[in-house]
């Protein structure tokens, strides 16, 4: 599914990523941990293609193809979603209109026609009650107004209406309660199949009790410097990261 | 997004060349260039005015010749030269048009590139056109319709013969001649327009829709809409332009006068897309108009504007509130790209207590263009109570553009409250990011923004303009407007 | 014939000194039209009145200082002063630092090079320029901070008075100063006083102006401020009009480099008949840039406020942060204010936005204290007090914070 190889990437001047390695399996759940400044959110960054990060060396195959020659919405044709740390807010622009433009842009990129209003109805109605978003929401603009736990639930509900092959959660758990943290968790399992894969990225090991992983890696600066199983995060949350 | 992208989808965004320039090829009947007392009185003789109509013009062409042309607004272009254009061209078949079939074949091919043919229009929506075209109204729909419950709504020549009453009552009293050069150049020039009268009580079941064009080069097009909406009656009226694609720079100098009686409602939209000159800047409409409304008891004006066109646009659709509890709406949004400049906004003029006024002004500049925002909220001493809100929002899409804000605000009153905010904001790159991580591509992605940013003022358009000027948006910015 | 502009200069005298400066001041008088009503600048400060009056210019000599007015005007702040009456030094009373880094006297004994073109593009400026009198010259060495702060003030005194004052300041890399300028007029006195401050901030220095109007009598008051900054200058500048019959503040501030941060606040509070103008402008010409703007008004009786703050933005100053709020109150019937908060901006990557409102004195706030038992009167100076107080507070100097505040507190009867 995915096979990440030796990757370096940078912002400006500063070396972040250096020299990381990952496999991700269909199917799987991966956990990423790390402290503070580890590169966490670089690595979705960099994989999810936004601009300012820049690819010094190494290579991202995604499913056969070269992730890191295609730009940010083809790679989210592909199947990759980042269920964002930090939503953006869009005003003037509903939840609606932009799921239905990115869901027929996905199906353009498939050769497909554009999906059938009954059909998106259904599917909104099926996506939003896997994380309890209520109508209201779905009709307001992106974003715009909603706390920090509903943009959350809204990442979620936006990775349902997207069925990607693989998802990254870039420290969705961050700033959640832990009736919105249960609920976005459940979201998540809901999706867990055997093709669709995830990369769980997370500072605190609580969001692991919810999802959890096949695989937990720590990452230190900039590489991955200890993988095993989920048990990892518990040692982890036990012994703090100064024990790496 | 990196300089080169940003570049390339500029100029894409930049490059896309005007859609509606076409010339239609029929004779016309035009007067040689010039502007003297003779022309005036040969346009009144032509259109075959009565006395006092032909006198008005003369007061107005004299107060003109002592006037200077005004400078202060944030533009910069060659003064047009007012002695090269002619001043008067009509389509020369003169014949009445009883229906539609005997409109010139040629004529109703424009209309239909336009995508406003009259009988579907007539079929599908309901809408009365008055089709505009170099001055002299052409076809007209739905008049019957219109006069079961006595609403009038026909060229303003038909209604100088027909209706003198209620032209020499209200005409030049909202924009008198003397209101401003350009103001005064129409009133003495001016060739057709619309007239609409609605009368006491009566809810006008239909938009009423006109669309200017101009097509003879050379011409100045200088029409002029009188628009009456009696006690307690309400209207809507929809004002759609283009002009072909011509290489040099046409004159439009309109003037829109709205009577809102005592509890009417007044709803005035503009999709206006003239030609914007090439992305050299050569070429291209000066729009000088002036738009104004007044307001009597509890009534209320509302002016809805998409700005996209004209390569020199001056406009300041206003209302005078001399009414108590009379209200006064103004949303705009305006685009501007390429070498395009834009001085627009709004008067709210409060004289009536407890008269509110909302502005929404939504400018966006790309290109090399230059966008301002001139409003005037004036609360004289007796208007108590009364009530502004405005906003002026402007968006920047390269950073060639400008966008200036100049809002004057003079409060007389102890009661006045008055709301001023006004921001400056690049279109945000995370925003577009976040887009295109959901599969919509960039192209897309500034599309949806830019017409999530406008989406409180294109709102207020009636449906059918909605659409029309979405595509318009989409066409100036080349973002993908679904 | 009075009213034209010839007639209004006929009989100013001007000094022998800086002749260069006056004779384009005398081109640009004959050039420049008298700002009227037609000029964007002007058109709410129509100043027709005053040129049909016949003004004298003052010699230096003979001073009497009128007992009524303290040649201290900030009288528990350790500083050191300048005093001018009618555009002259008054050396009597004044106290100037010595020390070597620190040049400071009257303009008249040492010339500056004035770099401000103000006389060139409006007519008043043609006037001072031409005519100009005395005024400071202060001159800071690099990485020097004067330890006290200046206080020039200036005194118009006497009927059918034009005064001409001008100012120089000018701090090398580094340096440091505080300058509170400070203008009266006695209660008989009448005509005009036209005042320019130039002032120079090097990169990394620092400047802070506090600047006070409290002039009795019927005084045309003019005041331009220029300040140019250089990369990495900071400057604060604090307006006060306390009292004067026709007041027009303008300051211009321009960054010429990068990083800069500029702050500027004001507040005025005409009454009667007064007429208060404030004209800012804030340039911004290079990157990383920041400005921050807060005027606030109330305009009692039938008195005028104007309000006009320009901010240009130009193509290289991306990532400029410029903000400015203006807010109104108009108290009675028969007051009048015009604002109009101008935004040019050619740069994309820019944060920048404006507020401008008119209003009145929060009603809940009003019932609140009244139910606490607070009289009405009380009640609305205690809301004045706190609306014009913040503007107040960001004056540094404790002293001159509270000489502002007890002038404001008794002419406005606060408690």
């Amino acid at each position: 599914m995915l096979k990440i190889k030796n990757l370096h990437a940078q912002v400006g001047d500063t070396q972040i990523l250096q020299g990381l390695n990952l496999e991700v399996g269909p199917g799987e759940v991966h956990a990423i941990m790390g402290p503070n400044g580890s590169g966490k959110s670089t690595l979705a960054s960099v994989l999810s293609g936004r601009e300012s990060y820049e690819v010094t060396d190494g290579s991202v195959d995604f499913d056969g193809v070269d992730l890191l020659e295609m730009d940010a919405s083809d790679r989210a044709r592909e199947g990759l979603f980042l269920a964002f740390q930090y939503p953006v807010e869009i005003p003037g622009v509903s939840n609606m209109n932009f799921m239905k433009a990115a869901i027929n842009g996905k199906r353009a990129h498939q050769g497909l026609d554009p999906i059938k209003g009954t059909d998106f109805l259904q599917k909104v109605k099926d996506c939003a009650s896997l994380v309890e978003l209520d109508g209201r929401l779905r009709d307001r603009s992106v974003n715009e107004g909603f706390s920090g736990g509903e943009k959350k639930r809204n990442e979620i509900f936006q990775m349902a209406m997207l069925e990607p092959k693989l998802a990254v959660l870039d420290e969705t758990d961050s700033g959640l309660d832990i009736d919105a943290l249960r609920v976005v968790s459940q979201g998540v399992n809901a999706m867990r199949n055997s093709d669709r894969s995830f990369i769980v990225i997370t500072h605190y090991q609580r969001l692991l009790d919810h999802i959890v992983p096949d695989y937990v890696h720590v990452l230190s600066e900039g590489k991955i410097v200890k993988s095993g199983g989920k048990e990892l995060a518990l040692e982890l949350e036990e012994k703090g990261y100064d024990w790496i | 997004m990196s300089q080169t992208e940003e570049d390339k989808l500029l100029n894409e965004v930049t490059g896309k060349s005007y859609e509606f320039g076409f010339t239609t090829d029929i004779e016309s009947d035009t007067i040689a260039p010039g502007l003297n007392e003779d022309v005036i009185r040969e346009i009144s003789a032509k259109k075959n005015e009565p006395e006092w109509m032909l006198e008005w013009r003369l007061a107005a062409f004299k107060i003109w010749s002592e006037m200077e042309e005004p400078e202060w607004a944030h533009l910069e272009y060659p003064k047009p030269d007012l002695q090269a254009i002619s001043y008067y061209s009509a389509p020369k078949k003169k014949t009445e048009l009883k229906s539609l079939d005997e409109v010139d074949p040629e004529l109703r091919k424009t209309m239909e590139k336009l995508g406003i043919s009259l009988e579907e229009q007539k079929r599908l929506s309901g809408v009365a056109v008055d089709f505009v075209m170099d001055s002299v109204s052409v076809a007209t729909s739905f008049k019957d319709k219109l006069a079961e419950l006595g609403v009038i709504f026909c060229s303003l020549s038909e209604a100088i013969q027909e209706h003198p009453e209620l032209v020499k009552k209200y005409i030049g009293t909202v924009v008198p001649q003397r209101d401003n050069y350009y103001a005064a150049l129409n009133s003495a020039v001016f060739t057709d327009g619309s007239f609409c009268y609605i009368p006491k009580g009566v809810r006008c079941p239909m938009e009423l829709s006109t669309y200017f064009r101009i097509n003879e080069a050379g011409t100045g097009q200088f029409e002029r809409t009188l628009l009456i909406a009696d006690e307690g009656s309400y209207v809507s009226y929809l004002e759609g332009c283009t002009a072909p694609q011509r290489d040099e720079n046409q004159l439009h100098a309109a003037v829109v006068e709205i009577v809102s009686l005592d509890d009417a409602e007044v709803k005035y939209s503009t999709v206006q897309n003239w030609y914007p000159g090439d992305e050299k800047g050569k070429g291209g409409v000066y729009n000088f108009v002036t738009k104004r409304g007044i307001c009597y008891k509890r009534s209320k004006i509302s002016w809805t504007q998409v700005e996209t066109g004209s390569a020199v646009t001056w406009k300041y659709p206003s209302c005078i509130l001399k009414g108590d509890d009379s209200i006064g709406e103004f949303f705009s949004v305006a685009v501007t790209n390429n070498m395009q400049q834009a001085d627009t906004g709004t008067k709210m003029i409060h004289l009536g207590k407890r008269s509110r006024s909302t502005i929404i002004s939504k400018g966006i500049s790309a290109g090399n263009s230059q966008n301002s925002y001139r409003g005037l909220v004036k609360i004289h001493p007796g208007a108590t109570n009364a009530r502004n809100f405005s906003v002026c929002d402007s968006l920047l899409m390269s950073s060639t553009c400008g966008a200036h804000t100049f809002p004057y605000i003079e409060a007389s009153n102890p009661t006045a409250k008055i709301e001023h905010e006004a921001t400056t904001s690049k279109i945000g790159e995370d925003q577009i990011f976040y887009c295109q991580q959901r599969g919509i591509d960039e192209e897309e992605a500034i599309g949806l923004i830019v017409k999530g940013y406008a989406k409180e003022v294109l709102n207020k358009l009636p449906m059918e303009f909605a659409v029309e000027a979405q595509k318009l948006l989409t066409i100036s910015l080349e973002g993908s407007v679904g | 014939m009075t009213g034209s502009k010839e007639s209004f200069i006929s009989n100013f005298k001007a000094p022998e000194n800086s002749r260069g400066l006056r004779s384009q001041g005398d081109q640009y008088l004959v050039d420049l039209p008298v700002p009227g009503r037609r000029s964007e600048r002007w058109k709410y400060s129509p100043i027709s009145k005053l040129l049909n009056t016949s003004l004298n210019t003052c010699s230096g000599e003979g001073v009497v200082w009128p007992e009524e007015i303290l040649p201290d005007p900030v009288p528990f702040l350790d500083s050191y002063r300048l005093v001018f009456r009618n555009g002259h030094y008054v050396s009597s009373l004044s106290d100037m630092p010595i020390d070597d880094d620190v040049i400071c006297m009257p303009l008249s004994e040492v010339g500056a090079e004035f770099t401000n073109d103000y006389h060139k593009r409006e007519w008043v400026g043609a006037m001072n320029a031409a005519y100009h009198q005395d005024g400071l010259f202060l001159k800071v060495s690099k990485n020097v901070s004067l330890d006290r702060p200046v206080v020039i003030h200036h005194l118009t005194d006497g009927a059918d008075i034009a005064a001409l004052p001008r100012h120089y300041i000018e701090l090398e890399e580094g340096a440091g100063a505080e300058v509170v300028v400070w203008s009266s007029a006695s209660e008989k006195s009448s005509g005009m006083c036209n005042g320019i401050l130039e002032a120079n901030v090097s990169s990394n220095a620092y400047l802070r102006v506090d600047k006070i109007c409290n002039e009795a009598g019927e005084i045309f008051k003019f005041s331009h401020e220029y300040i140019k900054q250089e990369r990495d200058s900071r400057v604060k500048i604090n307006t006060f009009t306390i009292k004067g019959h026709w007041v027009r503040n303008e300051l211009e501030i321009v960054a010429n480099g990068p990083g800069t941060d500029s702050t500027f606040n004001g507040a005025y509070l005409p009454t009667g008949t007064e007429h208060v103008d404030n004209h800012t402008v804030m340039d911004h010409a290079y990157p990383n840039g920041t400005s921050s703007e807060l005027y606030r008004g109330i305009m009692y009786d039938k008195s005028t406020g104007v309000f006009n703050g320009k901010v240009f933005v130009r193509k290289d100053a991306q990532q400029t942060n410029a903000f400015q709020q203006n807010s109104n109150i108009v108290a009675d019937k028969g007051a009048t204010i015009n604002a109009k908060p101008e935004l040019e901006i050619y740069a994309d990557d820019v944060k920048c936005s404006h507020g401008c409102t008119v209003g009145q004195f929060d009603k809940e706030a009003l019932f609140y204290l009244k139910s606490r038992g607070i009289g009405s009167d009380e009640a609305k100076a205690l809301l004045v007090k706190a609306y014009v107080g913040d503007v107040i507070s960001s004056v540094d100097r404790e002293e001159v914070r509270n000489e502002i505040l007890r002038l404001y507190s008794e002419r406005h009867g606060w408690a």
